[in-house]
């Protein structure tokens, strides 16, 4: 089962960047690129039902919590929503929220009544009402179970939300308080050094003076560089990042393969290019498979496999070695006594019968 | 000064991964169960579902949206607009569509063409559908209702580890060597599989727990009887050893119901005293619900019993009840999933499980052998229950006696 997350997780990524295209976050367009993809068909023909579900909505609820842009988070949401329907489980497969993801849910409420989206507020709260939730301790059941899976849980790039903590730190507010305070400093220093001696005053400088405007412009900097960004990411031809990239990863796995030679080794991807990796597809397959294969563990074949490739046995006793042995073998009679015995059984019978048909037609 | 807040002191009854994806941080339950009550509100916990009418109309209000605008979003929000088909063409479920552009069904297709590894049996079959028994379940009586937010504790327990024992001179060990000899493949504690699955609630005491757990050291008959077969029965290792412990986060809590019981966590607190371990307490276990605990979810646990039988014990799940779940209390603890063993048939018969052990048989086809109960008298006591020839019989319990 753990085999189908990998497909899943792709699968709702495609959806839910079809989605972040849009620009949208109503639940009308939502559901016809659902439909598009005809994604009800996630759950035909799967055989262990009940876990399938629980992997699917498991996987669906990393997008409805934080770091993942309001968009990205709206659309987990519709995902949520409509695995739960759509399962095929009877009793259905609740959502599990843990404790500590609460707050982050309340707020994502709050944004969105906020923002007036009613479709948003009317599917989670109908969620709440038909006791879809299942509130518990930990998001996943948790087995300790210690299996060396090389890819660390991955987060998608174009998903996460763009950074704002110098938005959020250096606000109107605080712009205001700090100004007025330094107005303050500034006429009391004034009113004391014109008591002192003039010389005094001019060498105590322990701040900038113009620090709050200077903030500000930083701040304002930051944002303007962070919306740059991303429109000339998409402004840029595509080919162009493309090339550069790949001559990049290209240099990456050339120095790659040389260290692997000298250490006997394969080596990693480059850290810097490893975030690149959701985006292009040829070096990111080059870089997992070093990676795969730095972890994954030598497997001989089984004994059993071994003895059916180098020893071949034939006729009857090579029939009998490609099957299990069964127990009961150990003590039935040889072939050739049981037919004996069986044919004298029949012919008992046979005798009997014949003896109790003369006996009834005497009586 | 810095806009935002402080963060509030991280409390210790909202737990977090201590390591992702492994465990969590230790918490206390009863705290736990709390921290969500004072969250929700009371209909986000009971078990009724909610109307759709009245929760319509609260919306409605609450939004201050008109009908019309109601009508719009409960056709644009319904469940039908997700659907590729009009419900009675809906082709059939069990058939992956053909030209599938999603990976999952690609992945699906690859994996059902594989050759299936084993054929599945009757226990199989069964065995993933314990818990479709019980979903859901009413009680007959409201005594025995499960109450609106009380704790679910989903808990895994383990096979018990082998361990190699050394040979004491004594019929009860003896059988436990020899045991570890004839069926080589007993699992190690590095491929553990869970043998039971468990769901209990926050007021059930660990002693609950104890006596729910099924384990066949505790059917061991020690001694042997080829002369007094019919006494057998009367000396269960679960009659005679009553002492156990379950290990919770440097806490022993030791069986002391019966007078028999012993604290047999002594030994093991004394040694790491002396070892420069940090200091470990014990407690009673049935004065402890699971409520009064601190654990970490995930993490693996130990419950001791028959001196030497250690099982590990790991709580996967703590949540809190649901409607879906088994609402009548008499049915807990319950039982979701049991693995099933191979058990190994009389070597006469084959079809009854082997209840005897014999060695040095005269009668035998092999030393040791396995009997059922019936083979084993008829082949060696006469019809007044005299003992025929020389051997030694030691009474037997299959791993699988549980399946």
């Amino acid at each position: 089962m753990e085999s189908y997350r990998k497909p899943v997780k792709s699968d709702c990524e495609a959806l839910l960047s079809r989605f972040q295209q849009t620009q949208s976050v109503r639940f009308e367009v939502f559901s016809n690129i659902w439909k598009e993809m005809k994604f009800v068909h996630i759950f035909r023909q799967s055989h262990n039902k009940r876990a399938f579900c629980r992997l699917v909505l498991d996987v669906a609820y990393c997008y409805f919590m934080p770091p993942f842009s309001f968009q990205i988070r709206v659309g987990g949401l519709y995902l949520l929503y409509s695995f739960y329907h759509c399962q095929t489980t009877s009793p259905p497969e609740q959502i599990r929220v843990a404790l500590k993801d609460w707050e982050d849910v309340r707020n994502f409420e709050k944004e969105s009544l906020d923002a007036q989206h009613l479709d948003v507020a009317y599917i989670l709260q109908q969620l709440m009402t038909c006791k879809a939730f299942l509130f518990t301790a930990m998001p996943t059941l948790l087995h300790y179970s210690r299996k060396r899976t090389e890819e660390k849980p991955e987060l998608c790039d174009e998903f996460m939300e763009r950074p704002c903590r110098p938005q959020e730190l250096i606000n109107t507010q605080l712009s205001e308080e700090m100004s007025n305070i330094h107005e303050l400093y500034k006429n009391t220093k004034a009113s004391i050094s014109s008591q002192m001696s003039t010389a005094a005053a001019a060498s105590v400088s322990l701040i900038r003076g113009g620090i709050v405007l200077e903030l500000c412009s930083a701040v304002m900097e930051f944002y303007n560089w962070q919306q740059n960004r991303d429109t000339v990411d998409e402004a840029q031809p595509s080919q162009e990042r493309i090339s550069s990239q790949q001559e990049c990863s290209n240099r990456a796995t050339l120095l790659a393969a040389i260290k692997s030679k000298a250490y006997e080794e394969p080596s990693e991807a480059v850290k810097s290019r490893r975030h690149r990796q959701v985006e292009i597809d040829l070096p990111a397959e080059e870089d997992k498979s070093f990676l795969k294969l730095r972890h994954s563990r030598v497997t001989k074949p089984s004994l059993k496999n071994r003895t059916k490739e180098q020893i071949h046995m034939s006729g009857d006793l090579g029939r009998e070695a490609a099957r299990t042995t069964l127990i009961n073998h150990l003590v039935t009679l040889e072939p050739a006594l049981q037919e004996k015995i069986k044919s004298e059984r029949r012919f008992k019978s046979l005798n009997e019968h014949l003896e109790s048909q003369t006996k009834s037609t005497s009586h | 000064m810095a806009a935002s807040e402080q963060p509030a002191e991280p409390s210790s009854s909202i737990p977090d991964y201590e390591f992702m994806n492994l465990c969590s941080t230790p918490f206390h339950i009863g705290s736990f169960r709390d921290e969500w009550l004072k969250r929700l509100k009371p209909e986000n916990v009971s078990f009724q579902p909610g109307d759709q009418d009245s929760f319509e109309a609260r919306f409605a209000a609450a939004m201050g949206v008109g009908e019309e605008t109601m009508t719009e979003l409960r056709s644009v929000c319904s469940v039908d607009s997700l659907l590729c088909h009009s419900g009675d063409q809906e082709p059939d479920p069990e058939v992956v569509p053909p030209n599938a552009t999603l990976q999952t069904l690609t992945h699906r297709e690859k994996q059902n063409n594989k050759p299936q590894k084993r054929t599945k049996n009757r226990h199989d079959l069964y065995v993933d559908e314990l818990d479709r028994l019980t979903a859901g379940r009413l009680p007959e009586t409201e005594a025995n209702r499960l109450p609106e937010g009380e704790l679910i504790l989903t808990i895994n327990i383990y096979f018990p580890s082998t361990v190699e024992k050394h040979n004491l001179h004594c019929g009860f060990c003896f059988v436990f060597t020899l045991w570890a000899t004839i069926l080589p493949n007993f699992p190690q504690f590095n491929h553990l599989r869970a043998h039971t699955t468990m769901l209990m609630t926050g007021s059930h005491t660990l002693a609950d727990l104890r006596d729910a757990v099924c384990c066949v050291s505790d059917l061991q008959v020690c001694g042997e009887f080829s002369s007094t077969p019919d006494m057998a029965p009367d000396f269960m290792s679960k009659d005679l050893f009553k002492s156990a412990y379950f290990f919770f986060e440097g806490v022993f809590y030791n069986d002391m119901r019966y007078p028999e019981c012993q604290d047999i966590s002594s030994t093991t607190i004394d040694w790491a005293k002396s070892h420069n371990y940090p200091q470990f307490s014990t407690a009673k276990m049935e004065d402890t619900r699971f409520l009064d605990l601190k654990v970490k979810v995930g993490y693996p646990y130990l419950y001791c019993h028959q001196g030497d039988c250690e099982h590990l014990v790991i709580i996967t799940d703590v949540r809190l009840a649901h409607r879906s779940d088994c609402l009548d209390t008499d049915l807990y603890p319950l039982l979701t999933h049991k693995n099933r063993l191979v058990t190994q048939k009389c070597s006469v018969c084959h079809v009854f499980i082997g209840r005897w052990y014999t060695t040095r048989d005269q009668f035998a086809p092999s030393d040791p052998c396995l009997f059922c109960d019936k083979c084993f008298r008829m082949l060696h006591y006469d019809k007044e229950g005299n003992k025929l020839g020389d051997f030694l019989a030691y009474p037997y319990v299959d791993r699988g006696a549980f399946n």
